[in-house]
């Protein structure tokens, strides 16, 4: 017998307090006056002892209730020995189908084991099967009937996902709760070591679940593809580079060849040596892509088990350069050649600039553009807000310069806040402002080194009512805001592009400002990474787009969205493993490619102890409370008395209520008869 | 006919003592029908045929004008009788079970006896005692008497226990002339003791009345539980239980206030006994009515 809560006994001390009420208290009796004692008898009996006579079972009824509800507290409980498989229980079966199954036969073999795991359950025993990928796929609900359990085996295929040992300890626990019985879960798997969760605790079994793993193959040596670098848009065929990565798990050193495919056509073939247990590199020059979406291929020649990863998909966009329209008055030509240069600086020369009058720029088709940049201009021709805006809304973007000319506008066109005021330090004595507060996590902020050393003269005040600051001064004034509308964005800088207002273009956060931006921005809407892993998201539509239908063709080309996901959906899961082509509800089209996680490729498998020790945390649960350590201790059980006692304490209750209303009836009857002889 | 008699608790609820007896004796006098044959004062009885040697102050005048004979007129009692209230005020007058002390309806006993006697333009006068004497009003029929006495029956105040002897011994120096003397006390002593020291006063030719006060608790008491009794008086205490008091104590006071009756009686002594939870006036009219029937 123990108690899980033993530092409650201390309220036993309380005990103290009928003592006191019928021991002690009742010695003080107040005295009655009376004119006379003179027709009055000393008397040989005290009656004060019939008194506590009489109060003695009240006192044993509330000394009980004290000493109950202390107990009570204190939560006891008593540990029974329940025999192996006595009683009701639940079998179930868990079977790894992820990516690392597909190695040899192994889902088969797993299968296999599993159909043998259920001929030896008892008739009557209740079981449920369940499939382990990224995520627990429920295939039965707890049932008695073996053979649609077989069949749930039978049916289980294999997929691309990671398979999560922390999210099975969770869907125990969870499933413990729900059906009260002892749970033994037989996992049938290949035990791969980086399905274990970071944290040991995850694993943590309910302490009526009991794990009785089936190991399915043995590890071996694998050889994998595991990671391709390559631009996701080709401007120019002849400066593209494409890196992949070769890897070994518990490998020995090895030559491949490595092979570089594109729409299904072989275009380079390396060969690179993998040291042991280790990585290569291989690089790629040169991308002959045709224009539009192309299906790119890194693989290798590898006889080992797991041939799934031996190549590694990958999707690229061959283009022209974008075009960026450059808004300038020509009052400031300075900032449009810095703007130009930066621009032009970018490696893969992604766009192109051109440098417009505002009337000129109002007569030009918008969508023509990734992007319009406007340059401090002091007014802006008719219509051309108005142009800009269903610009915007349409998915195109506008970067804004405030300078002196911009200060005299009462509100920033397009983003639609209110200018308050100009901020100016003096060139002389070093007063300037510098950066404070910068959105480092935000992709224009963030190779600009939080703007270091960079000074500013003069930035014009902006109240952000319904943008989002990414960087302020130390004044406090906005420097950088962003602001999005319908499907488009809008960056603000609140100073100029030229060396008047602030230093900015003579330091080197000035090309990465200004890319970045223009990469941001002349995007488009959120950049989609060359390719994913299984289970990841990708977005279908921001937060204010709605009516416009998003499209996702699978690697088979059938429509993978429901009529309502394609209404709706914000985001679409990748489950498996090829070529997605997305059109966005912005309209916007693109392809993805989408790998296994590379994870899955090592085949190392949990050491003995790590399982042992998973097998007991169930175990240890029940061990906490009685301080016990036999070696049978998973057949004992703690058995909490506190419904006993809780029993006992509402019959104490009882009866004491029902003594002290004796005690108290005389004094309530004599007042009625008082009452009625009045 | 009814009679809407005075709750004790209403009359302490008057502050004027004065007021209190001039509602109480008005209150049951009108009840009366104002007869000329109560009261304490001297009282017209019959007329006698002149004889020599009679006081021919008696002489009725008037009536010699009218029938030329002399006769005398003759009175119950002696003319200017002088009315003294000896009012008890020791500690155990304090008590008091439903709201009014012994001493506080003794006050009103007193006021409205005082109240009375005034009205008949007799002589009234008070005495305040415990085991001494604590005030003395001398009787008088002197205007403003009734205010003196009635400030004295106000400003009694409880002292401490209750012994007939000294006090009495002591009143016997004042009154040396008859009339009418009221003791109002709760009599806790020896029946034998009071009457014997109570006694000598009758000597002088006075009339004594005794106002026996008791409270209703005194006569009944009710106890749920065993209790500590301490005597107000001598402060006492004794563990008293249910039991007891509701059967021998009850014998007890029963044959105590019997004993104090049968002694006053044979004293000549009127004795008259006052639950302090009847009405004051309803406890005057029945007493009156009482003497009336003795006279």
């Amino acid at each position: 017998m123990g108690f899980l809560s033993p530092w409650f006994l201390a309220g036993l001390a309380a005990v103290g307090l009928p003592l006191w009420i019928h021991l002690l208290k009742k010695h003080k009796t107040d005295p009655r006056f009376f004119p006379s004692l003179m027709l009055f008898e000393k008397r040989e009996t005290s009656s004060v002892k019939h008194r506590r006579l009489d109060h003695i079972l009240l006192f044993i009824l509330r000394t009980a209730m004290i000493v109950l509800l202390a107990l009570l507290f204190a939560n006891p409980f008593i540990n029974r020995t329940v025999a192996p498989g006595q009683g009701n229980h639940m079998t179930l079966v868990a079977v790894d189908n992820s990516f690392s199954m597909r190695a040899g036969n192994k889902l088969q073999q797993a299968k296999d084991e599993a159909q043998s795991v259920l001929n030896g359950v008892k008739p009557g025993t209740k079981v449920q099967v369940i499939a382990l990928g990224s995520q627990v796929q429920t295939l039965t609900q707890p049932t008695s009937d073996l053979s649609e359990a077989r069949a749930a085996v039978n049916s289980i295929q294999p997929s691309d996902g990671r398979s999560s040992y922390g999210e099975l300890a969770r869907y125990t626990r969870t499933l413990a709760e729900s059906v009260k019985t002892p749970i033994e879960m037989d996992l049938v798997s290949d035990l791969q070591k980086t399905s274990m969760p970071p944290g040991f605790a995850d694993l943590r079994l309910d302490q009526s679940t009991t794990l009785v793993t089936h190991q399915i193959g043995q590890p071996s040596a694998n050889y994998t593809v595991e990671n391709v670098v390559a631009p996701r848009r080709v401007y120019d065929p002849k400066h593209v580079r494409l890196q992949a990565v070769i890897a070994g798990f518990d490998a020995p050193g090895a030559k491949k060849t490595v092979t570089l495919l594109l729409n299904g056509k072989s275009l380079q073939t390396k060969t690179v040596d993998v040291p042991e247990n280790g990585r290569a590199q291989v690089e790629f020059l040169g991308l002959d892509a045709p224009y539009g979406f192309s299906r790119g291929e890194v693989k290798i020649d590898s006889s080992d088990a797991l041939a799934a990863d031996d190549h590694f998909l990958f999707a690229v966009e061959r283009t022209d350069p974008r075009k960026v329209l450059f808004v300038d008055d020509g009052r400031k030509p300075l900032g449009q050649l810095y703007f130009r240069v930066a621009l032009d600086a970018s490696p893969d020369a992604a766009f192109s600039m051109e440098a417009n009058h505002p009337e000129q720029a109002a007569g030009q088709q918008l969508s023509h553009f990734a992007m319009v940049v406007l340059n401090d201009l002091g007014s802006m021709p008719p219509g051309f807000e108005d142009s800009l805006k269903k610009y915007v809304s349409g998915g195109g973007s506008v970067l804004i310069a405030l300078g002196p000319a911009s200060a005299a506008m009462p509100r920033v066109p397009v983003l639609d806040e209110s200018i308050q005021a100009s901020s100016y330090a003096g060139r002389e004595g070093e007063r300037f402002f510098t950066v404070s507060e910068i959105d480092t996590g935000h992709p224009v902020m963030r190779s600009v080194e939080r703007f270091d050393g960079v000074k500013f003269y003069q930035a014009i005040k902006v109240t952000p009512a319904k943008s989002k600051v990414l960087a302020r001064l130390n004044d406090g004034t906005p420097l950088v805001l962003e602001r999005q509308i319908g499907e488009g964005k809008v960056l603000v800088f609140a100073s100029t592009f030229d060396k008047l207002a602030n230093d900015l273009p003579l330091h080197a956060a000035w090309v990465p400002f200004v890319q970045q931006s223009a990469a941001y921005l002349g995007g488009g809407g959120p950049e989609q990474p060359v390719n994913l892993a299984v289970d990841s998201y990708v977005e279908l539509r921001s937060g204010d787009a709605k009516g416009s239908a998003a499209e996702v063709l699978g690697p088979d080309g059938k429509r993978l969205l429901t009529l309502e996901e394609a209404a709706n959906a914000k985001n679409f899961a990748v489950r498996s493993e090829g070529f997605f082509e997305l059109k966005a509800a912005s309209g916007r089209q693109s392809l993805i490619a989408a790998h296994a996680d590379r994870r899955e490729s090592d085949l190392a498998v949990i050491p003995k102890e790590t399982l042992d020790l998973w097998k007991a945390t169930g175990e240890s649960d029940q061990n906490a409370g009685g301080g016990q350590g036999s070696g049978d201790q998973s057949d004992r059980k703690p058995w909490g008395l506190w419904p006993i006692l809780l029993l006992l304490l509402l019959l104490v209750a009882l009866a004491e209520s029902v003594v002290a209303n004796g005690y108290l009836r005389p004094q309530v009857e004599e007042e009625k008869t008082k009452r009625k002889a009045a | 006919m009814l009679q809407r008699f005075l709750d004790p608790t209403v009359l302490a609820g008057i502050s004027g003592l004065d007021l209190v007896a001039k509602t109480v004796v008005d209150g049951f006098i009108a009840g009366l029908h104002r007869s000329p044959d109560f009261g304490f004062s001297q009282e017209f009885a019959e007329y006698r045929a002149y004889n020599p040697g009679d006081d021919l102050r008696h002489v009725d005048w008037n009536v010699y004008a009218r029938t030329e004979r002399a006769y005398l007129k003759r009175y119950r009692g002696e003319t200017n009788s002088q009315l003294t209230i000896l009012l008890d005020a020791s500690r155990s007058m304090k008590f008091g079970s439903h709201g009014v002390e012994k001493l506080e309806y003794a006050r009103f006993l007193a006021a409205s006896l005082a109240y009375m006697a005034s009205t008949q333009r007799d002589a009234a006068g008070l005495i305040v005692f415990d085991d001494e004497v604590r005030n003395y009003i001398l009787p008088s029929s002197r205007q403003g008497q009734l205010m003196r006495v009635m400030h004295a029956i106000e400003n009694a105040q409880i002292g401490t226990r209750t012994n007939y002897a000294h006090p009495f011994h002591t009143l016997q120096e004042f009154l040396r002339r008859r009339g009418i003397v009221v003791l109002i006390s709760d009599f806790w002593e020896n029946p034998e003791t009071v009457i014997k020291t109570v006694e000598p006063l009758r000597y002088h030719g006075c009339e004594l009345i005794l106002f026996h006060l008791l409270d209703p608790e005194e006569i009944h008491p009710k106890l749920r539980h065993p209790v500590l009794m301490e005597d107000l008086e001598t402060g006492e205490a004794m563990e008293v239980s249910p039991d007891y008091t509701s059967h021998e104590y009850r014998q007890k006071i029963e044959s105590h206030i019997e004993n104090l009756k049968t002694r006053s009686r044979a004293a000549g002594i009127d004795y008259f006994l006052i639950d302090t939870s009847r009405p004051l006036d309803e406890a005057l009219r029945e007493y009156l009515a009482i003497r009336k029937g003795k006279m």
